[in-house]
């Protein structure tokens, strides 16, 4: 559930790395757009201007209907209340980061595995668990 | 996945973070202090750049951490003063985040607690806030980093569209 809501979370924020896809929400939020009005400033494509709006889709940023030839638009607003639990979003990102303290880690480990003096800071820790960290290095063969 | 990061908000001025790592605390406090370890896991958004990174680990020490993108140099600063240090054990910081987008977002007391068992540690992280405003603006930058710097506004013009 938590991994869904942070796959889901993903989609919101790639659909909102692209300046041309922000700029599309603004003007969506005065209401229902024509995919070509929501075009017009960028001086987009149609096709261009559909594959933004179609990544808006899959963040359910946007749903958009089609009457005759016309592709409308209109905002979800429902995603970004989801996102905006704020708890939840300061942990992912907390989590990203821890993930790559854990991959630094590693290296570290197998640094200090090589080069056992460079490994340890020059602390002075009189606490038993740095001198079990020193013990288990000399014994390292 | 108990090793999973925990965030909880146990008073309305704290937030507390656990987590186990699967590394010795010399290790670990070496990562968190070591501003050459540190830039490489305090990452931002994408697009964000670290300008500075700058950490003096001890009591009276300053620490500067800055990030660039596209749109500001510097677009979020983070810095304090070392108040406490105990040698792979304990680290207390104060921290001050500015954001280009918003200014100041207030000083809070950062406390680093690591236990060590069995050659794995476990991280006590309290971020301990003036009030309860300062607390929920800091759950809330969690967005302005997620999001990069348009969705915050993003969102509070779609609250007042509704």
């Amino acid at each position: 559930m938590v991994q869904n809501r942070s796959a889901s979370l993903d989609r919101v924020f790639q659909a909102l790395s692209h300046h041309a896809r922000r700029g599309m929400l603004r003007e969506l939020s005065g209401g229902e757009r024509k995919i070509t009005e929501l075009a017009a400033p960028y001086r987009m494509s149609f096709p261009a201007a559909s594959k933004h709006v179609r990544v808006l889709e899959q963040a359910r940023l946007v749903r958009r209907r089609i009457v005759g030839r016309e592709h409308r638009c209109r905002l979800r607003a429902q995603p970004l209340q989801d996102v905006a639990r704020w708890t939840e979003q300061f942990q992912a990102i907390w989590e990203a980061r821890f993930s790559k303290l854990d991959e630094l880690l590693e290296e570290m480990k197998s640094h200090a595995a090589q080069a056992p003096d460079a490994a340890i800071p020059p602390t002075q820790d009189p606490s038993p668990a740095n001198q079990r960290t020193h013990r288990q290095r000399k014994e390292k063969p | 996945m108990n090793d999973g990061l925990k965030v909880s908000t146990p008073s309305d001025t704290t937030i507390v973070m656990t987590r186990w790592f699967d590394a010795p605390r010399a290790l670990v406090f070496q990562a968190m202090t070591d501003p050459s370890k540190i830039r490489r896991w305090i990452f931002a958004p994408q697009g964000w750049e670290m300008s500075v990174c700058e950490y003096d680990a001890r009591v009276g020490g300053r620490f500067r951490w800055a990030w660039k993108n596209e749109q500001a140099d510097p677009a979020m600063v983070i810095s304090g003063e070392v108040k406490e240090v105990v040698p792979n054990q304990r680290i207390v910081h104060t921290e001050t985040m500015e954001l280009a987008s918003c200014g100041a977002l207030g000083t809070l007391l950062a406390t680093l607690d690591l236990n060590e068992s069995r050659g794995r540690t476990h991280m006590t992280l309290t971020l301990a806030f003036d009030s309860k405003e300062a607390r929920d603006g800091a759950l809330q930058s969690g967005m302005e980093h997620g999001m990069e710097a348009g969705y915050q506004q993003l969102d509070q013009m779609l609250a007042g569209s509704k």
